[in-house]
């Protein structure tokens, strides 16, 4: 019981020391933006949109670095913060409808439960959190299954992108060789 | 077992140290040998990564380790490019940071603060909000301003959509930095965003409203 009470304020003191480092040392998983329009702030220097911000994504990048990631580094059926550190943020600038349901404009975070075939997407209203170790069930606002896609190409970084639609946009979501495509419609027609 | 104990967290801490240095190494390496914009066919991992810095510093972790916690105060989204042996501040052209030109204060995208309450700096109340923060450089001074024209990418202020500015005293960094880093310091209601590169450092102070 002490062993375990000790190794316990061991970890609370590794973990204590990369917390620290943070500001110092720049993380080994990138944090990134994605838009939709896509690559929008350079769009609107060069005045090649008129079409305002639709939605924007904030997440980190982990890379494979020799790993399996699904089913090991990521394991089936547990939440997955759908990038690293801080909890994905997801932010419509006006309200949209996914899988039939409809969200309100605003920030939230963005979850993922992966298995082998399917992943099943989260939408939470708890932001500005870490990761997915106090998931929040009680201010999830959405929930969908999405399939898997097998892409032959490895993606080694995780990576999240928009992509215009015929509805609005879709996000991609690409890691090792899994793809899952989660579609969003919006009223404002992009294309 | 109270000298196993002993022996266990001594062990601990010599391995905690270790690891951290491994990784600390491991990390720097990933930083020189990672050729960027070759390793990933969708979206590049960017050269100037970005980060994000919460009041009160590590948000995020605290309110993991928390419940209930209240809702940040500030927040800032910025990107951290590296001095990689050139010259950071000065008069010449050649400098990154050119005196009296304006600077995004990081690379790419403007940079993002937003205040998740109502404050004021040196007197001058501020509306809780998104702007988009940017400086000009002097030897002497940095002036900081924040600005509405958000989402924007940092090359073109639209300095028509600033809505505050304040000359701020420049003093020293030690020890110098090699990345670009923005943090929030404070206690309570009164922070100071800190901003440093290289040699260089300046604290923009704010005074946030009480909730």
């Amino acid at each position: 019981m002490i062993r375990k009470i000790l190794f316990f304020f061991c970890c609370l003191f590794h973990f204590g020391l990369q917390a620290q480092d943070k500001t110092i040392i720049l993380d080994k998983s990138t944090l990134d933006i994605s838009y939709f329009p896509a690559n929008f702030p350079l769009l609107k220097v060069q005045e090649k949109t008129t079409a305002p911000l639709q939605a924007r994504l904030i997440y980190s990048r982990p890379a494979m670095n020799g790993r399996v990631v699904f089913g090991d580094l990521i394991a089936y059926d547990k939440i997955w913060r759908l990038g690293a550190n801080e909890a994905t943020e997801i932010e419509f600038y006006q309200d949209v409808s996914i899988a039939n349901s409809r969200l309100k404009k605003g920030r939230y975070t963005l979850y993922a439960i992966p298995q082998a075939s399917k992943w099943t997407i989260l939408i939470n209203k708890e932001t500005d959190t870490w990761g997915s170790f106090r998931y929040n069930i009680n201010k999830e606002v959405f929930k969908t299954d999405l399939p898997v896609e097998k892409i032959t190409e490895v993606v080694e970084y995780f990576t999240m992108y928009f992509e215009a639609t015929e509805k609005g946009m879709q996000l991609l979501m690409l890691w090792e060789n899994a793809k899952v495509v989660l579609p969003i419609e919006t009223s404002i027609k992009s294309k | 077992m109270l000298r196993t104990s002993i022996l266990f967290i001594f062990l601990s801490a010599i391995m905690c140290c270790k690891r951290q240095e491994a990784q600390d190494i491991s990390q720097r390496d990933i930083d020189t040998t990672v050729k960027f914009g070759q390793v990933n066919a969708l979206v590049t991992i960017d050269q100037s990564p970005m980060d994000i810095s919460y009041y009160p510093s590590d948000y995020p972790i605290l309110k993991m380790n928390e419940t209930g916690k209240e809702a940040p105060i500030a927040r800032v989204i910025y990107s951290r490019p590296h001095k990689k042996g050139r010259k950071v501040f000065g008069t010449s052209s050649n400098c990154i940071c050119v005196y009296g030109k304006e600077w995004r204060l990081g690379a790419n995208e403007a940079t993002e603060i937003e205040f998740f309450r109502d404050l004021s700096i040196a007197g001058k109340p501020i509306k809780a909000g998104r702007y988009v923060i940017y400086c000009i450089p002097f030897a002497d001074r940095w002036s900081i301003i924040l600005n509405t024209n958000l989402y924007t990418w940092g090359l073109h202020m639209d300095s028509t959509k600033d809505v505050f500015k304040i000359d701020l005293p420049v003093a020293e960094q030690k020890p110098a930095l090699e990345d670009f880093t923005m943090v929030f310091n404070g206690k309570g209601d009164s922070v100071n965003l800190q901003i440093a590169w290289d040699q260089l450092t300046v604290s923009l102070p704010m005074v946030f409203q009480q909730q």
